[in-house]
Order: C-alpha cells, then sequence, then structure tokens
C-alpha cells in the first residue's frame, strides 16, 4: 500500500498566528482573532477536491441482509446459510446467488463484510448512515451530502445535492447546517410508468417563455425596492442565488438534460437493466435511477443519493431477495461497467449502503430480523483500490472476524477520497465545534 | 446602567477596561500554585486533575464505554465507580502503590506509554505531583468524608475591553480566577482545576489557565467549569475608535425600550429609525394576526391622522381572531398536536380535535397563561373528551408511555430546558444533577392510559402506588422532586399537582423566562436565548435585563399573554425599520433594528391565498379552512412523517415529529424558488382568484391597477422608479391579463412578500 497523501488542511494555526504571518497579510488584531475561531473549525473552500470529484451513493432502506448478498455461508448449517446458494466471484470469493453479474464486476468494487453498526433501529441506523453519528435530541447532524454541499458548493449550475426519487424521512437532514445546502429531492422516479416528470422543473403550462422573461423582469424591478433598504443583503444574495439556479435550470437546456435520461441509447439503458419488473408487476425502477445518477454527476452534480428496494425481511427473505435483487445486481454491475467505460470510475465513488444487516439464524417465519453487529457494504471507483474484500465475519456472518470497520470509518474513507478531513470539525449553532466525521477513522487499506 | 459620562472617560484613558467591581479594580489577578496537601483527597484533589487534563472527557476516557479499555464517569459525576477502575479493576496497574512513579495513569499522563490522548502534564507540573503524592499515601478512597463544592465564583464578574489596535504593543489581557465554596464553608481557589470557554472567539479567546485575550467588538461570554458548575462573565469589547458616538436620545415608549437603550449604549450602537406605517401596518398584522392587511384596511389605515393609530392597530389585531389562530398554532406546534387513525396510540383525529379546539378556546378567552399550562400538567380523564389530557398523549405518539422520554419533552415545551442530558451524567453546561434528573422523572412514573369504551379511547390518569424512577448509578429511588428542590413533595396525592403549582407559579423564573422568551421571539424573530427552548447557564440571554423584564411583566400581570404582547408591539424597537445605520449593520440579538424574517410556512400560504382572493384546501380537512388552523391529520400512524401538504414540507412547517422548535424550518432553499417560479400554488391562485380580470373589468387607468396589486401584496404603494417600469412592461405588451398577472406574480415572488421586515 502506498502511503497516504498528508491531507490538504487549512493554514494550520499556529503558523497562522505567528507574528510575522500577520503583518505579511496586513491582519489587525481582531482579524487575526477571528481567524483564529474559525481556524477552529472549517469553512466553505478549506479543502480542496480529492480523487473523487462526485459520489453516486445508493442506499437500500430496510437493511439487506449480507448473507443473502455480499456476504453467504455456504458451509455454515442450514439455518445460519439460509436457502439461496452462490456463485463465484472474478476473484474467487463467492456472492450470493443472485449477484451473478456483480460477480462479473467483482475486480472493479470493493466490498467490506465487517462493517460494525450501533443500532438496530431503522430510523437510528439510518440516521448513522446518512450523518455518520446516532441522532441526540441536543444537536441534529448534516447528512454527507449537506457537509459536501456545504464545502465545495455547486458545479456548472447545478445543484451540488440530489436525490432520486426522495429520502424517507430517516436520513435526517442538513442539521445544523443552513437548510441550503439540503437536497434536492427529485420527488420523481425515473424509472416510473409513464412520463418522467419533475415537481416544479418546467415552466409551468400555458407560460409562454416570453411571459417567463417578462415575470423574470419585473420581479427585478421589486428586487431593486429592497435592496434599497439595505437590510440583510446576505438574504437577497442567498434569494438571488436560488433564483438564479432555478432559471438556469428551468430554461437551460444542457442542465434540464442532465435531468433527463433523452439520449441514452437502449444498449446503455439495457447495460443497467432496463424494464426490469418486480413480481407485482411493477418496474423495478433502480436502472433508471442509477443510469440518472450516472448522467447527473456526468454534467457536474457532486452528490447524488438513490434508493432502492424495501429490504427489512422479517418473513420470507428467500422471495424478497429473489424478487428485487435481479434489478439491484444488474443496475450496480451496469453502473460500474458504464463508469468505467466512460474513464469516470476513477473519479466517481460509488458507495452503497443499508441500514442494517440481517441476524445470523433464519427466524421461525423464514425471514431473518435486525443485526447491526456486523454486516456489509460497498465502496468501488473514485480512488479507492480494486477488487477487495475487505474485512471478514465469522463462520455465521454474526460477529467481524477481522478489519472490523465502524460505519463512521466506511464514511470517513469516503469523505477522504472526496478531498475532506473528517476529523476536521464544522461550527454548529454560532458557537459549538462538531467533527466532521463522528470520530471514523480513514480505513487505508482500501485506498489505491 | 445609565450613561454615565464621568466613568467612561476615566476608563478610556485605561488600556484595559474593567468594570467597576471591586475584584477586577486592581491588578490583573496571578493564579496562584495550590499548596498540595500532604495526602490529597480522591474526590477534592484528584478528581479535578482528570476533570481539567479532560482524561473524563465524552471524547476520551468519559465516553459512555471508555475509550482503549479504561472508562471514567463523564465529568466525574460517579466517583465512587472511578475510585473503584482506578484502583481495583486491574490491582497494582493503573495505580502502583509499590512503585508510585510506574503507575500507568501517571505514565499514561506524560505519554511515557502510547496514549491516544498524548502529553497531558510533565513530572513538575502541580497536576502529576497531585496523582503522585495520592498514590505514595496509599491511594486512599475517601468517601464520605470530604467536603463537596457547592457553589462557584468566576471573577471578574463582567468586563468592558476596548478593543486593540494593530500598532498596540501591549495587548490586554485578563486573568480569570474561579473560586469554589464548599459544603464546610471553607473557600478554595480552583483556577487551576477549572475548564474555560468562550461563546464568541471573535470577541474575546481565553488559554487553558484562564487567561483572557479580547478581540473585536462585540459582546459575548466566558464560562469556567468546576465539579457540576458552569458559571459565566459578560464581556463587552468597544470599538477601538468611537469617538464619534454619540447617543442620540431617541424616545422610549416603555420600559421594554429604556432597558434595549441601555444595553445599545453600552455596545455602542444606535437604533435605526422608526418604520413607516406601510411597513408597520404589514409588519404587525403578520406578526399578530398571523395575515395580510386588506385593500380596504391599508387604505384606512393610511388615510387616519390619528396620533395613536398605531395602538388602535395593535388593539384590533390583538383583538382579532387572528392572533388567537396564531397562538393555536404555536402551542399546538409545540405540543405535537396530530390526529391520525392508529387508535393504539391515543391520537386519533377526535383527540387531536379535542385537545386543539381546547387550546383554541384558552387563547380565545385569554386564560392566564400558568392556568393554561396548569390545566395540562394536571390532565385527567378520556382523551377523547377532556383536551388538556392529550398532553400525555401527543407528546408521545406512541403506544407506550415512557416517563423519561416524557418528562425531555415536557421539560424542553415549558420551561425550554434540555434536561435529558442529566440521564446519564450531570449536565455539563448547566446545573442540573442526575439527582435532579431523576427526582423529575418521577413526577411521571404513575402516569397510565386504561383503554375507555372504544378503541380510540383511553383514560389518563395518575396511580398513585407507582414506585419513583431509580438512579442510575446507585440504583436509589428518588421521589418526585421538582428542580433545584431541597426535598421531595408530599407524597400520597398525584405529585402533578404539586408539579403544577410549582412549575406555573409567578416565582418560577425558569416558567416565567420560557414564556417571555418565547414570545418575544415570535414578535421580534429571534428569542433573546436562542434556541428558544435550549435555556441554560452556558447558553446566557442576549440582554438578561430585558428578559427579567418581559418575565416580570408576565409574573406581575397575571400572565395575560395579550397584555405582554401589547407591551411589546408599542414598544419602539418593535417598531424600528430594518434600514441599518453606521452602527447596527451587524446586529441580530440586540433588537437595534428590524431583521428580516421569512414568513412561517402556514402564514406564508394564507398570506397568497390571501393576496390573490384564492382558495386552497387541505386533505381530511372542510373546505374553508386556513393553513394555519390546519395541523396534521393522517388515516395512518401520527408518528412519523406526517407532512400532508407538499407546500408545508418544501417551507419548512414542523411536522411536529418532536418538540424540537428547530423543526420549524425558516430558510429559503432551491426547492421553494422552484415551486414560486414553477409550481403550481402561485400559478393556481393567480388564476383561480380572478384579481386581474375584476381589476381589468373595473376600468381603472394602469397605473391604478398596479398601485392595487402593489397594495394586495406588499401593502404599500410602487415607488416611483417602480410604478414607471412596471407601466413600460404593461405597455410591452397588450395590456391584457397575462401581462398583469405577471406583474402580480412577480410581486408575490418578490423577496419583499417572503419576508417580513
Amino acid at each position: 500500500m502506498k502511503p497516504q497523501a498528508p491531507f490538504h488542511t487549512p493554514v494550520p494555526r499556529r503558523d497562522a498566528i505567528r507574528v510575522g504571518f500577520c503583518a505579511a497579510l496586513g491582519l489587525g488584531i481582531p482579524d487575526i482573532l477571528r481567524f483564529e475561531a474559525q481556524a477552529a473549525t472549517i469553512a466553505p473552500g478549506a479543502f480542496t477536491e480529492g480523487k473523487a470529484k462526485s459520489v453516486i451513493h445508493l442506499h437500500l432502506p430496510g437493511g439487506m441482509s449480507h448473507q443473502e448478498s455480499w456476504d453467504p455461508k455456504p458451509e455454515a448449517p442450514g439455518e445460519y446459510r439460509g436457502a439461496l446458494g452462490v456463485v463465484k466471484t472474478k476473484g474467487g470469493e463467492v456472492f450470493s446467488e443472485n449477484f451473478v453479474k456483480l460477480a462479473k464486476v467483482a475486480d472493479k468494487i470493493n466490498v467490506i463484510r465487517s462493517i460494525v453498526g450501533k443500532i438496530p433501529d431503522h430510523q437510528l441506523a439510518t440516521y448513522q448512515v446518512f450523518t455518520a453519528y446516532t441522532p441526540t435530541t441536543v444537536l441534529d447532524y448534516p447528512q454527507m451530502g449537506a457537509v459536501v454541499s456545504h464545502l465545495f458548493g455547486g458545479r456548472n449550475g447545478l445543484p451540488p445535492y440530489v436525490v432520486i426519487p426522495r429520502l424517507s424521512g430517516y436520513e435526517g437532514g442538513t442539521g445544523f447546517l443552513s437548510s441550503k445546502y439540503g437536497a434536492f429531492q427529485l420527488n420523481a422516479d425515473p424509472g416510473a410508468n409513464g412520463v418522467f416528470k419533475i415537481r416544479d422543473f418546467s415552466i409551468p403550462n400555458g407560460v409562454s417563455l416570453e411571459q417567463f422573461e417578462r415575470r423574470k423582469t419585473a420581479r427585478d424591478i421589486v428586487e431593486q425596492h429592497m435592496r434599497h433598504l439595505e437590510a440583510d443583503p446576505d438574504k437577497l444574495n442567498t434569494m438571488d442565488e436560488f433564483n438564479k439556479s432555478a432559471y438556469s435550470l428551468l430554461t437551460s437546456e444542457k442542465s434540464r438534460k442532465a435531468f433527463s435520461l433523452d439520449g441514452e441509447t437502449d444498449a446503455t439503458r439495457e447495460l443497467y437493466g432496463k424494464g426490469l419488473k418486480l413480481k407485482n408487476g411493477q418496474p423495478a425502477a433502480i436502472a433508471e435511477r442509477l443510469l440518472l445518477a450516472r448522467r447527473l454527476v456526468e454534467a457536474g452534480v457532486r452528490f447524488v443519493t438513490v434508493s432502492y428496494g424495501s429490504w427489512d425481511a422479517h418473513t420470507a427473505i428467500k422471495d424478497i431477495s429473489n424478487d428485487q435483487m435481479p434489478a439491484l445486481d444488474q443496475a450496480i454491475a451496469g453502473l460500474v461497467t458504464d463508469l468505467d467505460q466512460r474513464g469516470m470510475l476513477d473519479s466517481t465513488l460509488v458507495m452503497v449502503t443499508t441500514e442494517f444487516g440481517r441476524t445470523p439464524k433464519i427466524n421461525a417465519g423464514n425471514g431473518r430480523d435486525h443485526w447491526a453487529r456486523c454486516y456489509s457494504m460497498l465502496l468501488a471507483g473514485g480512488g479507492t483500490t480494486r477488487g477487495q474484500i475487505y474485512g471478514a465475519s465469522d463462520s455465521t456472518a454474526a460477529e467481524p472476524a477481522r478489519d472490523a470497520v465502524p460505519v463512521e470509518d466506511y464514511l470517513a474513507t469516503a469523505y477522504r477520497q472526496l478531498g475532506i478531513d473528517s476529523t476536521q470539525k464544522l461550527m454548529a449553532m454560532g458557537a459549538r465545534p462538531v467533527e466532521i466525521g463522528g470520530g471514523g477513522k480513514v480505513v487505508t487499506s482500501l485506498l489505491s | 446602567m445609565f450613561y454615565r459620562p464621568a466613568f467612561l472617560a476615566l476608563a478610556f484613558a485605561l488600556p484595559l477596561l474593567q468594570a467597576a467591581t471591586p475584584a477586577a479594580t486592581n491588578a490583573p489577578l496571578k493564579p496562584k500554585t495550590p499548596a498540595i496537601p500532604e495526602v490529597p483527597s480522591f474526590r477534592r484533589d484528584v478528581m479535578p486533575v482528570f476533570f481539567r487534563s479532560g482524561c473524563n472527557q465524552g471524547t476520551c476516557h468519559g465516553s459512555a464505554r471508555g475509550k482503549d479499555g479504561f472508562m471514567l464517569s463523564l465529568f466525574g459525576y460517579d466517583p465512587k465507580g472511578d475510585y473503584y477502575r482506578i484502583t481495583q479493576e486491574y490491582v497494582g496497574r493503573r495505580v502502583n502503590v509499590a512503585a508510585p512513579d510506574d503507575s500507568l495513569i501517571l505514565l499514561k499522563a506524560q505519554g511515557k506509554v502510547p496514549h491516544t490522548g498524548g502529553r497531558l502534564f510533565t513530572k513538575d507540573s502541580v497536576y502529576y505531583q497531585i496523582l503522585l503524592k495520592w498514590i505514595e499515601a496509599g491511594a486512599p478512597d475517601d468517601e464520605g468524608t470530604v467536603p463537596v463544592p457547592v457553589e462557584i465564583t468566576l471573577s471578574p464578574d463582567h468586563m468592558v475591553f476596548k478593543a486593540p489596535t494593530p500598532a498596540q504593543k501591549l495587548k490586554p489581557t485578563q486573568q480569570m480566577k474561579v473560586t469554589a465554596r464548599y459544603s464546610d464553608g471553607t473557600m478554595r481557589d480552583v483556577t487551576d482545576f477549572a475548564l474555560f470557554s468562550v461563546n464568541n472567539p471573535a470577541t474575546a479567546t481565553i488559554n487553558k489557565t484562564g487567561l483572557l485575550t479580547p478581540g473585536g467588538k462585540g459582546d459575548g461570554f466566558v464560562f469556567a467549569r468546576f465539579s457540576r458548575f458552569t458559571i459565566g462573565s459578560e464581556i463587552i469589547v468597544l470599538p477601538p475608535n468611537d469617538t464619534t458616538y454619540r447617543w442620540t436620545n431617541p424616545p422610549a415608549n416603555n420600559e421594554f425600550d429604556r432597558i434595549v437603550y441601555d444595553r445599545l449604549q453600552k455596545l455602542r450602537l444606535l437604533p435605526s429609525q422608526l418604520c413607516d406605517d406601510e411597513t408597520f401596518l404589514r409588519r404587525a398584522t403578520l406578526d399578530l394576526a398571523g395575515t395580510l392587511p386588506s385593500v380596504a384596511e391599508y387604505r384606512a389605515f393610511m388615510a387616519d391622522n390619528a396620533p395613536n393609530k398605531r395602538e388602535k392597530l395593535v388593539d384590533r389585531l390583538i383583538a382579532s381572531d387572528g392572533f388567537t389562530d396564531v397562538w393555536t398554532d404555536l402551542w399546538s406546534e409545540m405540543l405535537r398536536v396530530k390526529g391520525g387513525g392508529y387508535a393504539p396510540t391515543g391520537t386519533d383525529v377526535k383527540a387531536a380535535a379535542a385537545y386543539h379546539d381546547w387550546i383554541r378556546n384558552q387563547i380565545a378567552h385569554n386564560r392566564p397563561l400558568n392556568e393554561f399550562v396548569a390545566d395540562q400538567i394536571k390532565g385527567t380523564g378520556s382523551n377523547l373528551t377532556d383536551g388538556p389530557a392529550n398532553l400525555y398523549t401527543m407528546l408521545v405518539h406512541s403506544t407506550k408511555f415512557t416517563p423519561k422520554a416524557f418528562a425531555s419533552d415536557f421539560s424542553q415545551v415549558f420551561l425550554g430546558l434540555r434536561i435529558q442530558c442529566a440521564e446519564c451524567h450531570n449536565h455539563p453546561f448547566d446545573r442540573w444533577t442526575q439527582d435532579d434528573y431523576y427526582g423529575w422523572v418521577s413526577f411521571f412514573n404513575g402516569l397510565k392510559r386504561k383503554q375507555g369504551a372504544e378503541p380510540r379511547e383511553f383514560y389518563i390518569y395518575n396511580d398513585p402506588s407507582a414506585e419513583p424512577a431509580k438512579h442510575l448509578v446507585d440504583n436509589r429511588p428518588m421521589p418526585a422532586t421538582v428542580l433545584g428542590g431541597e426535598a421531595p413533595v408530599a407524597k400520597g396525592v398525584d405529585p402533578r399537582e404539586a408539579l403544577a403549582d410549582w412549575l406555573t407559579s409567578p416565582k418560577n423564573d425558569l416558567f416565567t423566562h420560557n414564556l417571555a422568551n418565547r414570545i418575544w421571539a415570535q414578535y421580534m424573530g429571534r428569542g433573546l436565548v436562542e434556541p428558544v427552548d435550549d435555556m441554560r447557564i452556558s447558553n446566557p440571554p442576549a440582554n438578561k435585563a430585558l428578559l427579567d423584564a418581559l418575565a416580570a411583566h408576565l409574573a406581575s400581570n397575571g400572565f395575560n399573554l395579550r397584555a405582554l404582547v401589547k407591551e411589546i408591539c408599542m414598544s419602539r424597537v418593535y417598531q424600528l425599520s430594518a434600514k441599518p445605520n453606521g452602527t447596527n449593520a451587524d446586529d441580530t440579538r440586540q433588537s437595534s433594528r428590524a431583521q428580516l424574517r421569512r414568513l412561517r410556512a402556514d402564514v406564508l400560504l394564507d398570506a397568497i391565498v390571501k393576496a390573490t382572493d384564492g382558495d386552497r384546501t387541505f386533505n381530511l380537512f372542510p373546505k374553508g379552512i386556513k393553513a394555519i388552523e390546519h395541523y396534521p391529520r393522517t388515516t395512518g400512524d401520527t408518528n412519523g412523517n406526517t407532512f400532508t401538504d407538499p407546500f408545508f414540507q418544501t417551507f419548512g412547517r414542523s411536522d411536529r415529529s418532536t418538540v424540537s422548535a428547530s423543526d420549524t424550518r425558516l430558510e429559503p432553499t432551491l426547492s421553494q424558488t422552484l415551486h414560486f417560479i414553477a409550481g403550481d400554488t402561485l400559478q393556481d391562485q393567480i388564476t383561480k382568484g380572478k384579481v386581474v380580470p375584476n381589476l381589468l373589468a373595473a376600468k381603472i387607468s394602469p397605473a391604478e391597477i398596479v398601485e392595487e396589486l402593489y397594495i394586495r401584496v406588499l401593502s404599500r404603494k410602487p415607488d416611483a422608479d417602480e410604478g414607471k417600469a412596471m407601466l413600460a412592461l404593461a405597455k410591452q405588451a397588450p395590456a391584457d391579463r397575462k401581462t398583469y398577472e405577471d406583474i402580480f406574480w412577480s410581486l408575490i415572488d418578490s423577496t419583499e412578500f417572503l419576508f417580513n421586515h
């Protein structure tokens, strides 16, 4: 393993307060003190981008069984093993039998089989996966996407943080950060039946472009009056920014195209598993969601969160797995292949998370219950290694056998690839420095 | 304190200004090296070393699971357990009586063996010497024999500095001093064992030893913590060159103005001008009645020449239904009123309606706020018919009543306190101990629900035979005791009676301050303490005298909400313009000018509907309900995401999933902007309402149409530039419905509309 490149850190505080340094910058004492106060925390602009320029984060809500996916135990007794068979991966490991396509791209991805969560509760555990913290009533922590949005801002007139199709409410939000860093939730599903249309995302019906422009001109006239008041220029500027973004999204063909699947070839769509259906006849939709995520990232969105499925298999785990996994298998494998072919894999970090795994033993209902002590996640691209199975669970997939990776460490590693040192602190509630990553440490063995 | 020229002239002559406290008028205080007793006491001497060195912090060994195999109680709440872990868990290892210098705690603290926490102190430090002497003496325990700290003081207790100029060679500093009084009456300088922090590092910084260095102008606090106490001293830093500052003697309408002015003078701020009548009309109508003034109200108010027309307006608005709607909404949001269709939680739509109607009725009749709260605390009976009993269903939204969780939410709503920290350890930043916490929880330990006549119905009652809560550390039963109380409340009756008496008493500052702060926040856009539900010693008010006066007004006027609101709105500071002068552009906390405040989601939606003569209906509610009268209703479980209208979610109305004030989001977002520009709300309401067709049919001039639209939406006439520009726009296109609807639209989409100012 190569030595880890040092983080780009803000100007070291000790250096900053040396008199010569300050004199050179012409800083007065109040500036120095302000500087010192800020030096305890991180502000936008403190970090430069890392190897990963963007993130595609796929979350599988409900708690996907690790035994029925990344970490099968074919040698274990039947009540632990479950009903599914296995498939050999390119690297000679085994995945569960539904992950045929993923087995073929196992040389491009990393699977971590020793993730350690904290609480086997959907809400608390989901919050942790998104924020690196378990919720407290005292302080609400921001989602990783919001932190990235805060620290790096948008690119190409696009919102920095997008969610396809929507969050459940368990994930937390912008926490102590301003809500302007919150996810732009599409609230629409590119894989659903019918026409894909994002709410409030096109010039309203019956309003001509000419009218649309006239409204904008009229609005500018009204805004001037408020400017004369000279109160809170920051608020007016924020509103201005949002208006520019909104107009750019609504009128820029390029931006709007990023939020559609227009122009993708059938071959590409099929690579992701276009049109695969669930048993109930509904579209699985994961193919289109991940394809849209790729397009957004390609256009400049920094952080795209996608959700798929319903994995809380307290009963009939075999059926639930067999129903939802083939589409998942094809879509993730398709995404990884597509990114690689386009030369985007090394600059796009792919995270596949779930809030916890499931109990080692099959229960009376042929299901498995919540299990946070050891489960699996995927991490690929964005300057991570390729083809690693990192960590291992014990013989019944109950506890980490080696190289345990707490959820915070997984996130710290992801932050690291984006160029963010998650041990640095953000300012909460005006005066309270809070570490970005909840104490997580980078798993250096996963860095290429 | 009033302006005292003589004092200030003297003070300005000194590089370091200290306020006139006897303790602070002499030379800077130097920390003294404390004498080390022959046999240091574990509790009195050794525990403070762990505290000061950070060993028992949450990020180190104070974490619930310890760190690297060694656990200490967080900030030392459990000395007995700590003694055991240090001396007994691995005998001879952490503390080695045979070879004291080889004790692991000493080696680790010096960084001589690998230590995640690094090197904490050296051999020649007083900390090392205390630990060493204690170990040399055999590491004795001292349970039950040692006086405990009962109070700490921090001096100076307030400070005024002049900001240093960059050229200034001698930087002013101030050594802080912490003194502890012990249960045996002895006093001790514990500066070396206290932890220091500041809440506004731009104004002053402090180092580990308690040496304070002022920075840029502003105000803030320095805090010291020792044992279970936190205490703060105020710091004011004046601008370096404020020779031009002159108080302009603005008129004061009442006591609140005088207190704010006093504070402004101390901080060298000047209040902005009085706002104009148009602004006042809009501001007061939105704040007091949750709606916009109508065009007719606008014209009447502007035409009125009476000198007391603002007072007449305030009186009218306070007496309006809108006022009742606003406060019903605010309370039902705090109390998490939501109705569902899942019977076992006791939060059926019918229960929610009973509670909501009861709240509305109390506000409509201006029921004294103490009685309003007391009724809920004592709430007993059916959730479907006895409104206030739903305090015990709505704060919970669960099939299970958990006294601890309830006690936390209850304190946050009615006292603005977050006491839950004290469940696991003494509150690190406030005065509450675990004893306080468990005694407090016991008030609710007997609360029961009994199934009523139908599945939706539950009887709420207190079971007097219930056992009190047990202390986490030693399992002691902790009978119901009010916060800070010396003894438990009398046994045998419903303890909630005693709780209500204590809590709602005019003498209970926790209660009066919480109410006063929340009421002030509604009219000024932020509480004197922010967040409003996080009152603690280490989060002091921006103007303590003002909070005291607001609270005193409540206490001495029978907790009369409308009387206090009138007094606030008649103050000059409520009526100031948002336009800054040369001194107050950065001020957001001292009420020297009005702040731009985004309208709450429900008020905003009602304002849009009112401006457009539109209508908006809500799922599961009858037609004609306003957004502010709406509370979440669902056919399912109420314990989850219950935004029932996407507008509320987009604009940050609280979905009432917690009692936290921060669930109401007032920040703008991209989705909000998109919704205004391209969403259905504005488009629908504008076309539904027929405002523009009616104006066109009235055969008035284009200028009059534009003026009418401005008054409708922004409660003002267009200025000369706007009038011209809008007419030019109207002329470019045929003056048809669409053109005026575009102008109408642009007015509603403006920042001016979105904010109260």
